[in-house]
């Protein structure tokens, strides 16, 4: 009985994952966007990673399809890069249309955080 | 965990243990589309080398990739997914940011940034095409694409690839003796790449087969001397597959241009000819009316008049019509098998490799996916 509750309840990871899970597409359209120039899929992961909270792990390599399916609906541009240390290097920057949808997910995204922080208002009040 | 294995990493080449890493990859990926997987393998390699050459240990670059089997996952989801935006209202904010909010509730228990969580929830829609049975290949854009490629594009483009291959391929033999034929053979293997490219984009547009995005450099070739890199080109499988694609290509074109033509040719005259005749548009003249020519269709006789002019039969009509509709129905089906074959030539041309990745898959795999798991 104990067991069966015990393994019910969300754990603090679960709640992390959800949320990355769900911000995903916003923090790498937003990556791309700051970028003052074209960036590539190493440069993207490599700033993720610097930029994760403690704990947060994300495998790069999941970087790579999103890239490709931003591309394929016209929300990142890519263009080839050459490179001093090697082969070129395919950069991508945010299309007129990828900044549109940029600014729509990051107006949901604050009106979600305004949204918690009143919900959280209420416990730190007590 | 793998305590009956070595330790994959220690004291080896870190370019073999990437090349390792990628055969597992690829062992992962076997089965799905081949462009998909020549686009992963590009990526997971750039990405791997741009890690390690930034100062990363090999052994974190991978761990820190993800495992072969989390990345394949990723791709092989984002793939199934891939064009639900475009066909459901494109980059549409309203639409893209539910789903972000809907994808939430989706996820993958390893990884943070998992492919494909925002991407919709598209049931499988079969095409009107596919649901018809047999004549549903009149509405299959595919069927179409591929009769434009065959009946004139793919002709006039191997006609224009030949001449130029022919052209820097005699100046190559004829200054083989000289310095300038190595330039020469360069530019002819370098602008065969760039021809297959393009031809690539040119079958993916009209025979629907899709080519990769991503194209793999010529191994070695950035970062060696002028006369090696020569050589990285000489020695690159694609390179010859590329030349060998654009004169092979010129003589199976005319084939298939003049099979295209023939079949459309006889179509739309049996079809026109039955209209006509429905129309009253008949005699058929043959010749001067000096002979006295009689002509079998079908299962007609027709004797040609005083003047010579032979009379269509009404009753014949109908059937040539019909006639003259299922041979454009089989023609149209005829140019999606081949345009379907003809576009994973092309594709298998722009997915070689140059080089055989590291060790077998199977001791490769093992040992690739160590690090990424410990």
């Amino acid at each position: 009985m104990y067991s069966s509750v015990h393994l019910a309840l969300p754990r603090p990871e679960k709640l992390q994952r959800d949320l990355s899970v769900g911000t995903a597409w916003l923090v790498v359209l937003a990556t791309i966007a700051g970028a003052a120039e074209p960036i590539h899929g190493y440069e993207i992961a490599r700033r993720l990673a610097d930029e994760a909270p403690a704990g947060l792990s994300f495998k790069q390599g999941t970087l790579y399809p999103m890239l490709r399916a931003l591309e394929a609906d016209g929300l990142v541009r890519s263009t080839l890069v050459p490179s001093c240390e090697g082969p070129a290097r395919k950069c991508f920057t945010l299309t007129a249309d990828g900044h549109r949808v940029l600014d729509a997910w990051t107006a949901t995204w604050r009106s979600t955080r305004t949204w918690i922080d009143r919900v959280l208002g209420g416990i730190d009040a007590r | 965990m793998h305590g009956d294995d070595p330790q994959p990493s220690g004291g080896t080449d870190p370019r073999q243990q990437v090349m390792r890493y990628i055969a597992a990859f690829e062992a992962e990926l076997a089965g799905c589309d081949p462009a998909l997987r020549h686009d992963a393998v590009i990526d997971a390699e750039t990405h791997l080398r741009s890690a390690i050459d930034g100062g990363v240990p090999v052994e974190r670059a991978i761990e820190d990739f993800g495992t072969p089997q989390e990345v394949a996952r990723a791709y092989l989801e984002q793939d199934s997914e891939a064009y639900g935006w475009r066909s459901s209202g494109r980059g549409a904010p309203d639409h893209v940011a539910s789903e972000g909010a809907t994808s939430a509730t989706r996820g993958d228990a390893s990884a943070a940034l998992p492919a494909g969580s925002a991407a919709p929830q598209l049931s499988p829609k079969r095409s009107l095409a596919s649901r018809i049975p047999i004549i549903g290949i009149w509405l299959d854009p595919r069927a179409w694409g591929a009769l434009v490629y065959f009946g004139g594009v793919g002709f006039a483009l191997s006609v224009a690839y030949f001449v130029w291959s022919v052209t820097i391929g005699s100046l190559v033999i004829g200054l083989a003796p000289l310095v300038i034929g190595i330039p020469l053979l360069v530019l002819l293997l370098g602008s065969a790449r760039a021809l297959c490219l393009v031809e690539g984009k040119v079958v993916e547009t009209l025979l629907g087969v899709r080519m990769p995005r991503r194209v793999q450099p010529v191994e070695g070739a950035d970062s060696v001397g002028f006369w090696q890199r020569i050589l990285c080109w000489l020695r690159d499988v694609r390179s010859w597959l590329s030349l060998a694609y654009l004169l092979g290509n010129f003589f199976v074109s005319i084939g298939t241009f003049a099979l295209t033509i023939t079949l459309c040719a006889v179509s739309v005259a049996l079809v026109a000819a039955g209209i006509a005749s429905l129309l009253g548009m008949s005699p058929i003249l043959i010749g001067d009316g000096s002979e006295q020519v009689t002509v079998h269709l079908l299962w007609w006789r027709l004797e040609p008049d005083a003047s010579g002019a032979l009379h269509m039969p009404r009753a014949a009509a109908i059937p040539m019509i019909a006639l003259g509709l299922a041979l454009a129905t089989a023609t149209l089906w005829l140019m999606r098998g081949l345009g379907w074959i003809y576009g994973h030539v092309v594709q298998a041309i722009q997915v070689a490799r140059p080089h055989a990745a590291g060790a077998p898959p199977r001791a490769a795999h093992s040992q690739a996916t160590a690090p990424a798991a410990g």
